[in-house]
């Protein structure tokens, strides 16, 4: 049961998942590399630790975006068909999510996994100036957490209704077009920044998409 | 005689204008039961309760003994369901529709299905998306039987089929019956097709159930009557009487249509002074329209 299901996921979601592997794979190599950590003579950990805190935001962004694939992919046949099929097949409710979400998972796995690959290459290939230390095994823990949180909310919202979602999205999108024309209004109030805030540092539930992201650190 | 379908004053309002009311319906087991009513009369909504796809707000429902939506699951492992639109993943071939299907029926029949998909001519590499409607019709029809189930549960199984795919399906479905003691329920609103292998038929209107009995007393029950010198007024009918309209020029008189005909009770007549001059036959389909005006009619 599980492998039918694991195999519609990836027959639904498998070029994304591939594109998202290598993208993680490559990742912390061009860390390094944007960094300028190969070059034997680059040895300045102050002028390093930027140059690789400017690539760490790539990598929220990448488990954002891999776990709107997973989350989203998951569920966009069921809907098609308006979840007719899964609700006649002979399982309860609950079980059927569960096999969908451990499918999602399991296929999301490769991502994070090749992020941990790339970044234990990564930590090899680069020259680090004294006082510094690669933390590969830190960074595709992380990765992975941020990938499964992500995740586990894209499935969330994408298994329920289209009304759902919109709820969903109408609420994001109407505090942006409030905090524009309050801005706009002239007066210095700010909505959005003070809840992003709130969710990306502790104890916000975002907070592991905040902060640093460093394969290199001190 | 137990029933494999039964429900009690089965009750669910859908949007501000339809609902289910009060709907009594019995299955019985083995029977082939047609589900006979016009577009929108709460056939599939019905269907969706049966199966626990939507809850219902009153009443009960039990099917093959397990409460539904409580045992749904349960239910569903021994039925075989064809809903009335395609509801597979157009993404998949049939082969892979085949096996996907097959995961999750611990009674799934291969060698059925091998030889449904052959007997069908459907070659399993191809996509869904690319079926012809008649073609969907069948994989439909193929996953549904290939499960083994005790029932099957067709909404409009041959609704916009060809003849010819339409006799494949149901020729199909009939053996499956006649190896298996299964129950059936189909719906439709092809009255034809019912007529030909029902045993049982029932009729929604509204979304209440209007009549239900063995398909045999439907047919022969409802008749349609010559009667000429008819007094103005009758009562006491040992018949129901369902329609009663001026007849045509050439032969006069007036056209009677009575549901509960008996040939005995042609001595009323004289009783009232009438004269019977025919008794007509009607078929499902007259029937099947009779039983609905008169069910519409104010005052109904």
């Amino acid at each position: 049961m599980f492998r039918q299901i694991l195999y519609t996921q990836w027959k639904w979601s498998g070029l994304g998942i591939v594109a998202a592997a290598l993208a993680s794979f490559v990742l912390p190599i061009l860390t390094v590399q944007g960094a300028g950590t190969s070059d034997p003579t680059w040895i300045d950990a102050r002028a390093l630790l930027p140059a690789l805190e400017y690539w760490s935001r790539a990598y929220p962004a990448l488990a954002l975006a891999i776990g709107l694939l997973g989350g989203t992919m998951a569920w966009t046949n069921d809907h098609r068909g308006r979840h007719v099929y899964a609700l006649t097949l002979p399982l309860p409710r609950w079980h059927y999510v569960l096999l969908r979400y451990g499918a999602g998972l399991a296929l999301l796995l490769v991502p994070v996994l090749l992020l941990w690959a790339g970044a234990m290459l990564a930590g090899r290939m680069a020259t680090i100036p004294p006082g510094l230390h690669a933390y590969p095994h830190a960074l595709a823990l992380r990765f992975g957490l941020a990938v499964l949180l992500a995740y586990s909310i894209f499935f969330a919202v994408s298994s329920g209704t289209t009304r759902t979602a919109g709820y969903v999205i109408g609420v994001v999108a109407g505090l942006m077009v409030l905090q524009v024309l309050i801005l706009l209004s002239g007066s210095e109030t700010r909505l959005v920044a003070p809840i992003f805030d709130r969710l990306v540092t502790l104890p916000g539930p975002f907070e592991i998409f905040g902060g640093r992201w460093m394969l290199i650190d001190v | 005689m137990s029933n494999a379908i039964e429900t009690k004053n089965l009750h669910r309002r859908m949007g501000k204008t339809f609902e289910i009311r009060e709907l009594s319906l019995s299955v019985p087991t083995g029977s082939i039961y047609g589900f006979l009513g016009p577009n929108g009369s709460g056939k599939t909504t019905t269907i969706r309760l049966m199966l626990g796809l939507l809850r219902h707000t009153g009443g009960s429902c039990m099917v093959l003994g397990r409460p539904i939506p409580g045992d749904a699951p349960r239910v569903l492992a021994r039925t075989g369901y064809v809903p009335e639109r395609p509801h597979l993943y157009t993404t998949f071939t049939i082969g892979e529709a085949m096996r996907y299907h097959a995961a999750f029926y611990a009674t799934w029949d291969g060698r059925r299905a091998e030889e449904l998909a052959r007997r069908f001519g459907l070659d399993q590499t191809q996509r869904l998306s690319r079926l012809s409607k008649g073609e969907t019709g069948k994989l439909m029809m193929l996953l549904a039987l290939a499960q083994s189930p005790d029932l099957l549960v067709l909404d409009e199984p041959t609704d916009g089929l060809d003849p010819v795919v339409r006799r494949e399906v149901l020729s199909a479905l009939l053996d499956y019956v006649s190896q298996r003691d299964a129950t059936v329920f189909i719906s439709s609103h092809l009255v034809h097709e019912l007529e030909r292998i029902c045993d049982w038929v029932g009729v929604m209107d509204y979304g209440r159930l209007v009549a239900e009995m063995p398909m045999q007393t439907f047919k022969n029950g409802i008749k349609r009557l010559r009667v000429t010198e008819a007094p103005s007024l009758v009562s006491d009918t040992p018949f129901v009487l369902l329609a009663r309209e001026t007849g045509d020029g050439l032969s006069g008189g007036e056209v009677w249509v009575v549901r509960g005909w008996q040939d005995p009770m042609k001595q009323y007549f004289e009783g009232v002074g009438a004269r019977l001059r025919e008794v007509v036959d009607l078929d499902l389909e007259e029937g099947f329209v009779e039983l609905l005006r008169t069910f519409r009619a104010p005052g109904a």
